[in-house]
């Protein structure tokens, strides 16, 4: 079981306390409507699967209630950082150096 | 006292009998005594046949590694407890023990004759002996093997015991209370830090236990022990005892069972059995010692064989003599110790046999003075006896010529092929390993957890070095956690240093084909297994282990798996780190599933949620049912019916005058704030901004990817409120992904979500004397159809209590559902049903619910949908509000998948034989065509409806709603039925009653 | 006090459920909480887990942007009022949520311990004052530490009979002393 630093209560709590929310920085479209059959589907399923360091969303929903962004190696099963949404998303090189 | 018992030696209590039985036999032991121990005493060596030959099996260990020694143990009436160790099950009064895996009896074994077909039995023979016929497998290979083969046989009564779990965070876990553990949770919890030390075993102390001539710090090593124990106890140290480590998972987390009762007489009432505690620590140090490896040769499975320390364990801390005289044979200096000891404490041992060609000289001599005989430069070849090793066969070993045999006469035979650290939980943690080409064996290498690693678990051997490795793991723990330890030094006198080698089958001068040389004694697995795994190709040591099963017992290979490497590392010719080490994975030993379960068994095996009506449901004599998390009255049977009977009753009292129904469960959200109106209309299909305040509408909530996720009716209290309604598994699943889109894609949006689903205790009364019930209760509304018509809400009172008052149904009825805070649910009800006395009101449950809504059509989600279903799939269109530029799933509807012909339609089914379908039943539209047919869809729900005095039925069918009228066909076993598609709303299509 | 009437020799711990109080879910903007603090007349602390009081009203943070409110239920509709006021000044969501919840109170030499057994967080790391939204067992539940073995705990209402149940079996537990 992990333990997730939770940005908004700033404290390092046990995983059940989290759910999982899917890959991150996905913005939904401003207008769907805009967009091709083909960049619709890429929105809807296409993702990374990244092997290694993963930009993720995971939900404090047992806590505070807030979504939130992580970067995760899925290697490891490592936590590199975890931030607020709408945070930019972290440079990686800087996160690797400093493991 | 007992044949075997020396009195004055051992920690166990000699004015403490206790009686038990093995197969059926009364013996006594001692307070302190494992099953094994008390045994012994008793000269019995003989505990078991063997996995697959059925050979006969003695204790091998004097602890958890134990393969051979395995016995089924009965506490009592449910407590039977098959495989269980001997080695580790502490005696208690009246325990009821057994041997397993033999019949007619331990010492004569009909089974045993797979032994004399042993060369059916080679490595990998399920794989090759019962290859064909096929039909062989089911009726004779099967049964044969399961009859032959197998441990222990399964419980058959249900667990009596309760079961325990605690969450534990600490600042320091140790585990293993040897030497080293203790004095490195001795150093850290001196620091200030918070220290939990484990151990397996029912007392601290480790070796030390089985080492009372060591000298610590001026202190007989026991006395120093206690004096540890109590300063660990005042520096606030958690000692845990009979508590083993199982599993060792992400960022410091460690499952721990604790073993609360096994070894008690009388267990306190309301005691739990197990406790399994799930520990969080800033730090662990890992100070599980080492495990002693068995030497392979020609018969080193016979009871009265085993390891040399656990010899010495049973000996000194049993006070337990193994034999009568005893010859060693070893790789390791350590066995010397055990020899001597036995010596000392009066025993005989006939020789010392040493695989190595010149040893220690202070060993030399300290044999010589006891008048032991020593053998260097020897291998052992085979050993005498049957049920009991009665000799030794040892030969000289010159270059590769192995001489001429000799016999050594003994009653045991103490063996010993050195240590392998206990890297079990390190290797859980993915830390790798590196070789020691010195030692021979594998020493922890880089660390993925913040861990230390102390003593024999990182090939130290000795107190002295132990004792020093402890405290300096202790320090770093300590400085890791920011505090400032001061390192402490203990004066080891006596200490006994060892080293030694570990290698592979030893040489031979006989045929090594028929050598019976067990690496894995539990699955019976010999080096020559392991030799023709190799031969029929098996490079990965993986695939040899599969292939063999070697290390694939309960013991998961802690004895096997360095010998079965070293053979196959020589097998293949390639050097042991080549070939690398097979994967360890929790638990560390077996594990009761009670542990696991904890408290989740019986009334709490899984979480419950009753609505506040479900008290006066119970007391009606309702049947319930499961839904999502809740239970939910299903019908309310009369004396004498069954539930068709009832669920029939109920629905024409419902069509016929009022029913009431418990709507509790239905998921509510409230959703407040200035953009709540934009925020419905970007969530849900159905436009919002023109519903006023005081109406409600049908509210469908799409998917991103176009498909229904969850309905319900939603009703606009205010200009910046609704009340949401979602179906009942969906409650949670919906707040998440409004609170995901509202946190995440429009924060900008002034708008709130909070569950309100147990605020309120809702009621349903539907029918066409709905309103005459409810009207008198109702304060501060007029209800009349013109004030109040269909998809109506209000704030009122109802029955003197403060409700949300919807004018809706589900039914088809004039309907009506009221929501008042929990806490009134049930005074509501109550309210409700007395009112409706005089229109003999019907309460009715979910399968009734089920009924009316199919009737009319009105889909359930998860049962008419599927996670494929678009509206117009279930003919919703009519809910999507097509003006509305952008909402969930909107863009989704015009993909190409979504518009193509022949989707899958939801429809309503008539049989042509008024047969009632089968819901999941597929459907075909040409019921001559070839198998496999090609399906066309499937039935979704399925009722006898009163109301319309036929069966009725929903199905999901390619291009359906072009189908109107047409026939299909739903093969059954007993016949193809012919079915019409129809409209699914059967019952009043013009809705004329739902204005009444 | 209900420690004086209870004889801890015999019992591990107490589990009372608490008399039902007004309890009130309140969402506002960070920007606005100064704003909405004042109509109110309560503190609304800006971290998760900390606690404020006002006269008898007592106030927990459980999200950056989520406060939970108890008032004595004769307090209730004046409350109810005074946000309504504030409203078209400062947006908010007010939800009253007073029979959502049950409060259960646990107490006792072994109230700590008790909670460890369903709880997977650190509650000793729970500063005495504060409190949090965690998991008891499969309930998502609200914590509060009024003293180092005094808690309250919120259940949802349909979850209090599987909460109780599992730790009548704790209670049972340390009973036996083991």
């Amino acid at each position: 079981m992990l333990l997730i630093q939770c940005p908004y209560c700033d404290e390092a709590l046990p995983e059940l306390e989290f759910a999982y929310a899917g890959e991150a920085h996905i913005a939904r479209p401003a207008d769907p409507s805009a967009l091709s059959d083909e960049e619709w589907r890429d929105f809807l399923f296409i993702r990374t699967n990244t092997r290694g360091p993963h930009f993720e969303r995971w939900r404090h929903i047992h806590g505070c209630g807030q979504f939130f962004n992580a970067v995760r190696d899925t290697v490891s099963d490592r936590f590199l950082m975890t931030y607020k949404a709408g945070e930019p998303r972290p440079v990686l090189n800087a996160l690797e150096a400093a493991e | 006292m007992s044949r075997y018992r020396i009195p004055g030696k051992g920690r166990v209590d000699p004015s403490a009998p206790v009686t038990f039985t093995f197969d059926g036999r009364r013996y006594q032991g001692l307070r302190g005594d494992t099953v094994a121990s008390a045994l012994l005493a008793n000269g019995v060596h003989l505990m078991g046949r063997s996995f697959k030959y059925h050979r006969p099996r003695g204790a091998v260990t004097a602890g958890s590694e134990e393969p051979n020694a395995l016995i089924g143990t009965s506490r009592g009436p449910g407590r039977f407890e098959p495989n269980t160790r001997a080695t580790v099950q502490e005696l208690r009064a009246g325990l009821v023990t057994e041997s397993q895996n033999k019949w007619p009896s331990l010492a004569f074994d009909i089974g045993a004759v797979n032994d004399r077909a042993y060369m059916l039995f080679s490595a990998g023979f399920y794989y090759k002996t019962f290859m064909w016929p096929r039909s062989f497998w089911d009726k004779v290979y099967e049964p044969f093997i399961r009859a032959a083969a197998g441990l222990g046989k399964s419980p058959t009564e249900p667990d009596p015991d309760t079961y325990a779990s605690r969450n534990l965070h600490t600042d320091v876990l140790v585990v293993g209370g040897g030497a080293a553990g203790i004095s490195a949770a001795l150093v850290a919890a001196r620091s200030g830090a918070r220290v939990v030390l484990v151990d397996e075993n029912p007392e601290m102390g480790g070796s030390l236990l089985s080492d009372p001539s060591i000298r610590i710090d001026g202190q007989g090593s026991w006395a120093w022990l206690a004096d540890q124990l109590s300063q660990l106890r005042a520096a606030g140290v958690k000692l845990m005892t009979r508590t083993t480590a199982i599993g060792y998972y992400h960022q410091n987390m460690l499952g721990l069972v604790e073993r609360v009762t096994d070894h008690l007489d009388q267990p306190p009432q309301g005691a739990p059995r197990e406790r399994m505690w799930h520990v969080r620590a800033q730090q662990v140090i890992l100070a599980q010692g080492a495990l002693e490896k068995p030497l392979v040769f020609d018969g080193n499975d016979r009871p009265g064989v085993m390891l040399a320390g656990a010899a010495q364990t049973y000996l000194n801390r049993y006070g337990v003599k193994v034999g009568d005289c005893a010859a060693v044979v070893t790789s390791h200096d350590s066995a010397y110790y055990a020899a001597f000891d036995l010596v000392d404490a009066g025993g005989r041992v006939a020789a010392i046999v040493d695989t190595r060609p010149t040893v220690r000289a202070d060993l030399v001599e300290a044999t010589r003075k006891r008048g032991i005989e020593l053998l260097t430069g020897h291998t052992a070849t085979a050993t005498y006896g049957r049920l009991r090793v009665k000799g030794v066969r040892v030969n000289p070993v010159s270059g590769s010529r192995v001489g001429a045999g000799r016999k050594i006469a003994c009653d045991a035979l103490l063996i010993s092929g050195g240590w392998t650290p206990s890297l079990h939980l390190f290797s859980h943690t993915k830390g790798s390993l590196r070789w020691d080409a010195e030692s021979r064996t594998f020493l922890p290498d880089h660390k993925t957890e913040a861990c230390q690693i102390a003593g024999a678990g990182r090939g130290l051997w000795g107190y002295g070095p132990a004792l020093e490795d402890g405290v300096k793991a202790g320090m770093a723990a300590a400085n890791a956690l920011g505090r400032n330890a001061t390192p402490t030094g203990a004066r080891v006198e006596g200490d006994r240093p060892g080293t030694g080698t570990s290698q592979k089958e030893l040489p031979t001068d006989r045929s090594a084909g028929k050598a019976k040389a067990f690496v894995d004694f539990q699955n019976d697995v010999t080096a020559k297994d392991i030799r023709l795994a190799v031969r029929e190709g098996m490079r990965s040591i993986e695939h040899v282990k599969r292939y063999t099963t070697n290390g694939m017992a309960t013991d998961q290979g802690k004895m096997s798996n360095i010998n079965g490497l070293m053979i196959a590392a020589d097998a293949l010719g390639k050097e042991p780190p080549q070939v690398g080490l097979t994967t360890f994975r929790p638990p560390y030993t077996p594990t009761s599933f009670g542990a696991f379960a904890g408290y989740h068994k019986g009334a709490t095996f899984e979480l419950t949620r009753k609505t506040p009506i479900d008290p006066w449901a119970e007391a009606h004599g309702a049947v319930f049912e499961p839904v999502s998390l809740w239970r939910r009255a299903w019908y309310f049977p009369k004396a004498g019916e069954d539930m068709h009977a009832a669920v029939a009753r109920e629905c024409r009292a419902t069509r016929a005058s009022v029913g009431m129904f418990d709507a509790s469960t239905l998921g509510k959200i409230e959703v407040a704030g200035p953009d709540a109106v934009e925020f419905m209309n970007r969530m849900y299909t159905n436009p919002w901004t023109k519903l006023a305040p005081g109406r409600c509408r049908y509210g469908l909530l799409l998917g991103e990817d176009g498909f229904i996720r969850d309905d319900g009716v939603i009703g606009r209290l205010s200009q910046d409120l609704f009340h949401v309604t979602t179906t009942t598994g969906g409650a949670a699943r919906v707040l998440n992904m409004m609170e995901d889109y509202l946190q995440t894609e429009w924060p900008d949006l002034d708008v709130w979500l909070t569950s309100t689903t147990e605020q309120w205790a809702t009621v349903a009364v539907n029918g066409p004397n709905a309103r005459k019930v409810l009207a008198p209760l109702v304060e501060g509304l007029d209800m009349s159809d013109a004030a109040f018509p269909h998809m109506s809400v209000a704030e009122c009172r109802v029955a003197g209590l403060p409700a949300r008052l919807f004018r809706i149904s589900f039914t088809g009825e004039l309907g009506f559902e009221i929501n008042v805070p929990a806490r009134h649910g049930l005074a509501l009800w109550k309210a409700i049903h007395e009112a409706g006395q005089a229109y003999d009101i019907c309460p009715y449950g979910t399968e009734t619910m089920h009924v009316l809504r199919a009737e009319k059509g009105y889909i359930i989600i998860g049962q008419d949908t599927d996670g494929t279903v678009t509206p117009q799939d279930a003919g919703l269109d009519w809910a999507i509000g097509k003006a509305k530029k952008d909402f969930v799933g909107k863009r989704s509807l015009s993909r190409p998948d979504i518009v193509a012909p022949n989707r899958k339609q939801l429809v309503g089914l008539l049989t042509e034989d008024g047969s009632k379908l089968e819901e999941g039943a597929q459907i075909v539209l040409d019921p001559n065509q070839k198998l496999p047919m090609t399906m066309a869809g499937h039935v979704t729900s399925s009722y006898d409806s009163t109301a319309l005095g036929r069966p009725i039925a929903m199905a999901l069918i390619q291009g359906g709603l072009s189908r109107m009228g047409e026939t299909v066909h739903i093969p059954m076993p007993n016949g193809t039925i012919r079915a019409k598609v129809t409209s699914t709303n059967f019952y009043d299509p013009e809705g004329e009653r739902l204005k009444a | 006090m209900t420690t004086q009437r209870h004889n801890f020799d015999t019992q591990p711990f107490l589990l009372e459920e608490l008399p039902p109080v007004a309890r009130f879910s309140l969402r506002v903007r960070s920007a606005n909480r100064g704003a909405l603090e004042g109509a109110l007349g309560l503190e609304l602390p800006d971290l998760v887990g900390h606690r404020s009081t006002r006269g008898q009203a007592e106030v927990l943070c459980l999200g950056p942007d989520e406060w939970m409110i108890l008032t004595p239920e004769a307090d209730r509709d004046a409350l109810v009022s005074v946000a309504a006021s504030a409203y078209m000044q400062i947006p908010h969501s007010l939800v009253e949520v007073s029979d959502r919840e049950i409060t259960l109170r646990l107490s006792g030499p072994q109230a700590l311990t008790a909670l460890t057994a369903g709880c997977p967080r650190d509650i000793d790391a729970i500063p005495v004052g504060r409190g949090a939204r965690t998991l008891f067992d499969n309930a998502t539940v609200v914590l509060w530490r009024d003293g180092p073995q005094d808690f309250r705990m919120n259940v949802w209402r349909s979850f209090v009979p599987h909460v109780r149940a599992i730790l009548d079996k704790v209670m049972a537990e340390l009973k036996s002393g083991l």
